[in-house]
């Protein structure tokens, strides 16, 4: 956790003065001042937004709940609440703001707006000021209808924290995920946090390990509605359904880019990966090895593939260069190594590994093979790991608690939580890029 | 369906423990039980664990499943590949193709028509034997025949 702490404070700087506006940059230092001694967490004040009316009262309480949960769930904050008369009169400007006041409690950013109702419409104008300069980095308003406070709210956080840390959040991402609630095991889809949960098939015979394209229009899947597992392509706005007409079996998809879906076929025989339109035509073999080939999982450019291979005997995790054509074995810790799942900033790939007494636990290890990191132990079975779009959570199934259940935790394996409260099992979750 | 299956665990458990290979026929479920010196009849194979070659025990069922098929030459199975809960799903999916597609190449070599068997894995999703030790894993390793 210390490390943590640390490599954030660095990453913190490198991104404070490479992504944040001139004005920002002097106070870098101050920043990691304030860093080392605080939680590892950025210190916010947020403010509920301004309301006048009652309507708009009730705009601004359920926006200040949506953002401060939101805020909550990435772990990287520290909210803190706003000292006695920080803000001015509403519509207020920077000079009105007791900056004194917040750096006296220690708050490093403060958010505060106004919410107003223009034309129905719900209108939400935010402002965020780093307390040291006292000066704005963030200025944004935001429209939307009564009934989409939530992501109004939502919208506001993943600005904050795309500029605070540099990378894409977790706001509008979705998670899709396996669960046997209906006594079939069938494919669903949730917000990130677990909210507006919907069932996406309905076999009555199994589907299986789902992931959305990058752009979130396609759900790629395996299921045995024709008697045997076959991959399937959902185009989520036409609802139109295409299936992989080979013979043989099908296994794990994992999208390269919008335009192709690697899995595992063995119309040929052998088990190999294969590149796939989302049509259901076949683009073109891209393993040749005999035995297992599974589970593809790209780097973020579409040019590197990892896998699991059975080539050398015991499951392992290897890397093929789809440029040079050459293959490289990733994992020699552990005798038992599975589910890669590459990190979205691509530096890092997440697995799983069995051990010897039959546990299983999530480690990441960098794509050159160095600082390899056990994330999970002693709790039983702890796989299927899939990064969030910036990299900075990990979702994942545990058997810890008996049944297997969706979890989270933070990408150095900390804060595990329960992700979803649900009846029956859940597994398999992959976590979606953020949808646009 | 499940009374059949129950009476197959201790009766592989049996055969298991005297070492016995020649006769390790599992009814299949849902079939009445083979006379004892009759006709060939289909039977399942087991396996090692995380291993789809054919074992000592497999050969010999299979060889039986071979006459079976020349026997019957109108018939076709389904080969269902099945693991045991250890380990994790994609590959055990994948294992469980292997499984079913080594017996089916093992009957092959033995002259039975490929067109006529066809494989599907469900790796460990679909159990035959409750628990979580060796007895119900060692069950749950098979090629499981169906005829279609």
């Amino acid at each position: 956790m210390r490390y943590c702490k640390e490599i954030f404070s660095g990453v913190f700087l490198v991104m404070a003065l490479l992504l944040l506006p001139g004005q920002v940059q002097a106070n870098g230092d101050d920043y990691i001042a304030i860093r080392k001694e605080g939680s590892g967490k950025i210190v916010l004040v947020l403010s509920k937004p301004a309301a006048s009316g009652g309507k708009e009262s009730g705009w601004a309480e359920r926006l200040d709940v949506e953002s401060r949960s939101g805020l909550d769930f990435t772990g990287l904050f520290s909210l803190i609440p706003p000292p006695l008369n920080v803000a001015g009169p509403r519509g207020s400007s920077s000079q009105s703001i007791n900056f004194g006041a917040l750096n006296s409690v220690g708050a490093e950013f403060y958010a505060g707006g106004a919410v107003v109702q223009k034309s129905g419409n719900v209108v939400l104008s935010m402002e965020v000021y780093d307390t040291l300069g006292g000066r704005p980095i963030l200025r944004k308003t935001y429209t939307g209808k009564e009934s989409d406070l939530r992501s109004i709210a939502h919208a506001f956080c993943a600005d904050l924290v795309e500029l605070l840390t540099g990378r894409p959040s977790v706001f509008g991402s979705k998670v899709v995920f396996v669960s046997n609630r209906s006594g079939f095991k069938e494919i669903y889809m949730c917000d990130y946090d677990g909210h507006g949960m919907r069932q996406m098939t309905n076999t009555r015979s199994l589907a299986l390990t789902p992931v959305l394209s990058p752009d979130g229009q396609h759900l790629a899947y395996t299921d045995y509605a024709s008697g045997r597992p076959r991959l399937s392509i959902l185009d989520l706005a036409g609802g139109k359904r295409r299936s992989v007409a080979r013979s043989g079996n099908s296994i794990d998809p994992g999208w390269r880019s919008n335009a192709e879906v690697a899995t595992t076929l063995s119309f040929q025989g052998d088990q190999e990966i294969y590149l796939v339109r989302p049509d259901g035509s076949l683009a073109r073999r891209v393993t040749n090895s005999r035995g297992i080939d599974l589970s593809p999982s790209f780097s973020p450019d579409g040019n590197k593939m990892a896998f699991v291979s059975s080539r050398t005997s015991a499951p392992q995790i290897f890397i093929l260069d789809l440029q040079t054509g050459q293959t490289k074995r990733l994992t020699y810790n552990g005798s038992y190594n599975t589910q890669p799942s590459w990190s979205p900033q691509g530096d890092k790939i997440a697995y799983s590994t069995m051990e010897k007494n039959g546990e299983i636990n999530i480690f990441t290890i960098n794509t050159d093979g160095s600082s390899l990191r056990q994330l999970t132990s002693g709790s039983r079975q702890n796989e299927s790991p899939s990064w969030s779009p910036g990299g900075d959570m990990i979702v994942f199934t545990s058997s810890r608690q008996g049944q297997k259940k969706l979890f989270v935790m933070n990408a150095a394996g900390g804060g595990q939580r329960r992700l979803l409260q649900l009846e029956g099992e859940q597994m398999q979750p992959s976590w979606s890029l953020r949808l646009k | 369906m499940f009374l059949l299956k129950g009476l197959c665990v201790p009766a592989m458990l049996v055969l298991g423990a005297c070492g016995c290979r020649t006769d390790v026929v599992a009814p299949e479920p849902g079939q009445p039980a083979p006379a004892p010196v009759a006709a060939p009849a289909l039977g399942d194979v087991f396996y090692d664990f995380d291993q789809a070659s054919i074992r000592m025990d497999a050969a010999e069922q299979l060889s039986q499943n071979a006459a079976w098929m020349q026997e019957k030459s109108s018939k076709r199975v389904v080969i269902e590949g099945h693991c045991d809960e250890r380990g994790t799903s994609e590959y055990n999916m994948a294992l469980g193709e292997r499984r079913a597609s080594m017996a089916k190449e093992y009957m092959v070599n033995l002259g039975v028509q490929p067109e006529r068997m066809t494989t599907v894995s469900y790796g460990e999703e679909r159990p035959f034997a409750a628990g979580s030790n060796e007895e119900a894993w060692a069950l749950n390793r098979r090629a499981h025949f169906v005829e279609e």
